[in-house]
């Protein structure tokens, strides 16, 4: 089986090949791996596989691409095969890295305070000077502990003689590790018993120690540590991890415009009122972190977050201007600054790479120019890199001139031969192919000095021929086993913390005022999907049904699809059963199902790190239905629209039953009852309008209420009944009084914490709904309760005006740079 | 004894808002900056709304700065600053004699074991004066080989007021050096960087100044009230004298007429007031400056 499966493995070609040291000859540390796949039928690793696959899709992993047309999500590539590493080599690696990040921290330390690194010529001034990386309102700065690195991660590569090599560090805010420990979940459930028994090193530990960490350098005072996530938002590319860290890590996971500076120290704006933020972890990038003393045009980032950081009244990880080490112009100058600064040799060696700007090195690139690749020296200043043996004479002639005019802007580096992995081939589960990897390796300070993640993101070029490994070029990426010497010290778990009695929190204090926001509209929005639903599946079975005894609904029914939007005017849908599908259907309607849905995944987008993973499958599931944003049949479009009813109700199971009840969930609530109230307000509208006596059937369809109308009265939908079910009857959690009460109640609750909300708005509709009697003003045409009626439905609307003005106003300020003369 | 003058300044700012801003960080650089020929004997700053917050410091450059925070709302923010300094004579003579220009450049990979930060700080690029092929050949024609310094950065100085017309209409103040090369406007911020620019395309440091101007009042006409700005200039390193100050606006050294309010790599380092403020639409700034010699 195994050799089957190895039949087409290719020759390493002059590169180190991870897997075997010679033809069909696996290294030692391989070797338990290959037989229990040897062992495994076709049928079982395939089962494994699309087990794994169904991990990944379900976690909603994902990858986002700005370049990308096809929107915002990739989904996560990951190859099942792990990378093993064994224990010897791990340990000198790891030694290499923690010595890499200690010296980095130094270096830091002494470009933003003394500067003797400079003065003394050890780095070249104008190498610093120049780069846009450098933030001068940075120098003197008080950080934390004395760390300006706590999360750091070099870029390794494996060359034919089986070296590591460092062919970039990441300073400033390096992503990847949440991917890894989404992949570590995966790939450990996909092989687990080899997993126990390889004795792989556990990755949780890393995460503890920096989320403990940050609370031990944090500044203190205000009551309990809050650390938070920085993240520039949904539409960064790595959000997907963003989200996971915080869920993971326990933050909360913020946005620039959810933190505010007062009296030199930043703040949380929660819905409760402001809250001391003492750490922050970010993935923001320098210069967009603060628009009064950095980037002036940066909306994303907080007014005076650079000044806190000055006073040092904010940890932030990494330190603010660390980004400036980016620069692969440093790497030549390393040697002689860990001599210098540690007393040591460099352990882990950087690929050569030489900086143009001084005069030798650029002839000496010139000459060896087929070897090597050009990169920008100052990676905030971007260009394509240049490999120098794709040059023909034009092409060289214009990079010699580009290089004579500003050779330091150019860094020249040695090109690789990445070393090749075994990787499972997509689709044909039973070969195994291979292909160029990376591994980008991750430190986290501790009081204890840097510790260091056993494993990493190991990167898997997108194809046989690709020379550089990159997540942004499509590549994919795998797990990374580092054996251990002695037992694996699996007691330790991160969800499994010591937490002490004083440390319960019960209710979760500070929720963004953002995030309250998207829950509001998330509990809108879902609900007006699941109205939208059930109007078109009525709609459209009433059509079906057209010769039976019920004709005179159809009128009705449409007057409703029209006044509630889901159809436009009537020339428009001249073919009623057209334009109902394809509202049910096509994303061209405005107002339509798939349009609705689309607002509710964007709103859940938002809530990916508050959400259980099940709210998200769930809606994923009805965006990624086949049918979804196409034609369809009749009865595929009806079997569509009951999909969508089911998925919906899902989604308020999980909301009623898995939910905490905080305010956010109040807002949730609020949110989901003010856009049943007013839909069944314009239902019952246009009911009044339109409806005989006969023809009432559909009004308890749309409200759900069909059985439980027929269990009651075994008879034909008649006014009275129909209306007391539908408005004045408690016990329907469809009915007018239900919602009208639901609503009162929990603004109440908000009232209890935040005074007034809104609740006085719904006094007088409240009062009139008492005075209703069923006997005299239970009928269609009855003025008082149409005004009624008419009037709650403009009250829901006029709650969710006030809640917006009350609470989501304080994250929606819009900000203006003055730039003065 | 050496000629000195004494002036006081007023320096207001005023933003008006299209709606109300319900709070405002602000970072100005507005008090005149103590140097060995200029002294500062007063200086006074009101700002109203009052700032719930305001702090005094050093900046990187080592010009003060300030930086305060408003929480009232409002719709108008007044910055006025009431400086009163003493400035002496300090400028060369022209015809001084210098050094060859050769002396005080220095390629980008070349440093020597003692480094003075104070200098290669203004010799690399900063995103508003940055080095370029058209900077580079507009300075040339003025540093030619073996060119004293002095003599050549006068050169230049004169050229850029001769080549280029002041016209505030024509440039913002985000224009980049390439566009005020094409228009041949500009105002004295933009002056200052292109001259910074060729400076250090040449491989020369060279630093942005803002501050103030006396507005000579021409013969027989009355004093303008309010028609004096914030000026801009710039000053080069002349390996023998340090650092000299020219005025490419008015195509002469900068003297005793000139207040200095602090300097950096260019505009963007020192601007008198810059921030960041909530909840307006759009805004309207008002600036008037008096400089009044006492």
């Amino acid at each position: 089986m195994l050799e089957e499966m190895l039949a087409t493995y290719p020759e390493p070609q002059g590169r180190f090949d991870e897997l075997f040291e010679a033809r069909m000859q696996p290294r030692p540390h391989w070797s338990r791996f290959l037989s229990e796949l040897s062992a495994a039928s076709p049928s079982g690793i395939r089962e494994r596989l699309l087990a794994a696959e169904r991990r990944i899709r379900d976690s909603g992993v994902t990858y986002n691409v700005y370049a990308d047309p096809m929107g915002h999500d990739r989904p996560w590539d990951l190859d099942v095969l792990p990378l093993i590493i064994a224990p010897d080599e791990w340990q000198q690696l790891e030694a290499g890295i923690a010595q890499r990040a200690s010296l980095f921290n130094r270096v830091l330390g002494d470009l933003y305070g003394e500067q003797s690194l400079l003065k003394e010529g050890l780095i070249p001034p104008s190498l610093i000077l120049g780069q846009s990386g450098f933030l001068r309102p940075a120098r003197g700065m008080r950080v934390p502990g004395g760390i300006h690195l706590h999360v750091y991660a070099a870029d390794l590569a494996r060359s034919p003689d089986g070296r590591w090599w460092v062919m970039a560090d990441r300073t400033q805010a390096p992503s990847g590790a949440g991917y890894a420990l989404e992949n570590r979940l995966v790939v450990s459930r996909t092989f687990p018993a080899l997993y126990r028994d390889l004795g792989i090193q556990h990755v949780a530990r890393f995460f503890a120690t920096l989320r403990d960490s940050l609370m031990q350098f944090a500044p203190r005072g205000d009551g309990q540590t809050l650390t938070v996530l920085l993240t520039p938002g949904p539409y960064n590319e790595t959000y997907f991890e963003h989200a996971l860290l915080a869920r993971y890590l326990g933050f909360p996971l913020v946005e620039g415009g959810d933190l505010t500076v007062r009296e030199g120290r930043v703040w949380l704006k929660t819905i409760g009122g402001l809250k001391r933020v003492h750490a922050i972890l970010r993935r923001q990038d320098d210069n967009y972190c603060d628009p009064v003393e950095l980037r002036a045009d940066s909306a994303l980032g907080v007014a005076g977050l650079m000044d806190c950081a000055r006073r040092g009244s904010v940890l932030i990880a990494n330190a603010l201007g660390s980004g400036v080490l980016e620069s692969g112009a440093l790497l030549g100058f390393l040697p002689r600054l860990s001599e210098h600064l540690l007393g040591q040799p460099l352990q882990l060696p950087s690929i050569a790479t030489w900086w143009c700007g001084e005069a030798a090195a650029q002839a000496d690139a010139l000459e060896h120019y087929q070897k090597l690749v050009f990169k920008p020296a100052d990676p905030g200043q971007g260009f394509e890199t240049i490999f120098g043996q794709d040059l023909d004479e034009r092409g060289l002639a214009t990079l010699r001139k580009k290089l004579a005019a500003h050779p330091e802007r150019f860094v020249a580096q040695e090109l690789v031969r990445l070393s090749q992995a075994p990787v499972l081939v997509k689709g044909q589960s039973e070969k195994i192919a291979a292909r160029n990897i990376g591994l980008r390796v991750f430190a986290v300070a501790s009081p204890n000095g840097y510790v260091v993640m056993p494993g990493g993101l190991t990167r898997v070029a997108s194809s046989a021929d690709v020379r550089v490994v990159s997540m942004q070029r499509g590549g994919g990426s795998k797990d990374t086993w580092v054996m251990s010497a002695g037992p694996v010290d699996s007691s330790f778990t991160l969800l499994r913390n010591t937490v002490t009695a004083t440390d319960l929190v019960r209710v979760r204090a500070g929720i963004p005022s953002r995030v309250i926001e998207n829950l509001f509209w998330f509990g809108r929005y879902q609900e007006r999907c699941d109205d939208t639903a059930r109007l078109l599946r009525v709609a459209l079975n009433q059509k079906l049904q057209e010769t039976e005894d019920e004709e005179n609904a159809l009128t009705p029914i449409l007057a409703l699809t029209r006044a509630f939007g889901v159809l436009e005017d009537e020339e428009k849908d001249a073919d009623i059963d057209v334009a109902l599908m394809g509202a049910s259907t096509l994303e061209t309607h405005p107002l339509g199902l798939p349009a609705n849905l689309r607002a509710l995944e964007r709103v859940a987008f938002n809530l990916r790190d508050r959400m259980s993973l099940d709210n998200w499958r769930t809606i994923n599931g009805l965006i990624k239905d086949p049918v979804f944003g196409r034609k369809a049949t009749l009865s595929d479009t009806l079997n569509w629209l009951d999909r969508n009813v089911t998925s919906l109700m899902t989604l308020s199971g999980f909301a009623l039953d898995g939910m905490t009840r905080d305010d956010g969930w109040l807002f949730l609530s609020i949110g989901r009852r003010i856009e049943r109230l007013a839909f069944q307000c314009l239902a019952l509208h246009v009911a009044f309008r339109n409806s005989s006596d006969s023809g009432l059937g559909w009004l308890l369809s749309l409200a759900d209420s069909a059985v439980t109308y027929r269990s009651r009265y075994m008879a034909r939908p008649e006014w009275l009944p129909v209306l007391d079910l539908l408005i004045l009857d408690g016990a329907n959690p469809r009915s007018v009084v239900f919602q009208t009460g639901g609503i009162a109640a929990d603004l109440a609750k908000l009232e209890l914490n935040y005074g007034a909300c809104g609740s006085d708005l719904l006094a007088a509709e409240v009062a009139a709904l008492k005075k209703i009697n069923p006997a005299r003003d239970l009928q269609p045409d009855n003025a008082q309760l149409r005004n009624t009626i008419d009037a709650l439905r403009h009250t829901a609307f006029s709650i969710s005006d006030h809640l917006t003005q009350r609470f989501f106003n304080l994250a929606r300020t819009s900000i203006w740079a003055t730039l003065g003369m | 004894m050496t000629e000195h003058t004494a002036y006081r300044v007023v320096h207001e700012t005023r933003y008006t808002y299209s709606d109300t801003v319900t709070s405002a960080h602000q970072l100005g650089h507005l008090r005149p900056r103590a140097t060995p020929w200029q002294k500062i004997k007063s200086h006074k700053l009101i700002i109203a709304p009052k700032p719930v917050e305001q702090v005094i410091g050093n900046d990187y450059f080592g010009n003060e700065v300030l930086r305060f925070m408003i929480d009232t709302p409002h719709d108008e923010l007044t910055v006025r600053a009431e400086s009163v300094v003493d400035v002496e004579s300090h400028a060369p003579d022209a015809a001084a004699g210098s050094p060859e220009w050769e002396q005080g450049r220095l390629a980008p990979g070349v440093w020597g074991p003692a480094v003075d930060l104070d200098i290669e700080e203004f010799r690399v690029p900063s995103p508003m004066a940055p080095v370029s092929d058209e900077a580079l050949e507009y300075g040339r024609a003025s540093f030619t080989s073996g060119r004293p310094w002095l003599e050549a950065m006068l050169d230049l100085t004169t050229r850029i007021q001769k080549d280029f017309v002041y016209d505030p209409k024509a440039t913002t103040v985000t224009t980049k050096v390439s566009e005020v090369f094409a228009l041949r406007r500009g105002v004295c911020q933009d002056f200052a960087h292109l001259m910074i620019s060729c400076l250090r395309s040449l491989g020369l440091p060279a630093r942005y100044v803002s501050g103030y101007i006396l507005n000579r009042p021409k013969q027989g006409a009355a004093r303008v009230v309010g028609a004096d700005a914030s000026h801009a200039w710039v000053a080069g390193h002349c390996p023998e004298h340090g650092w000299i100050a020219f005025d490419p606006t008015n195509g002469k050294l900068a003297d005793i007429e000139f207040i200095t309010l602090g300097w950096g790599r260019e505009f963007s380092d020192v601007t008198p007031l810059r921030g960041v403020v909530l909840g307006a639409a759009t805004q309207t700034l008002a600036v008037e400056v008096k400089v009044q010699p006492l």
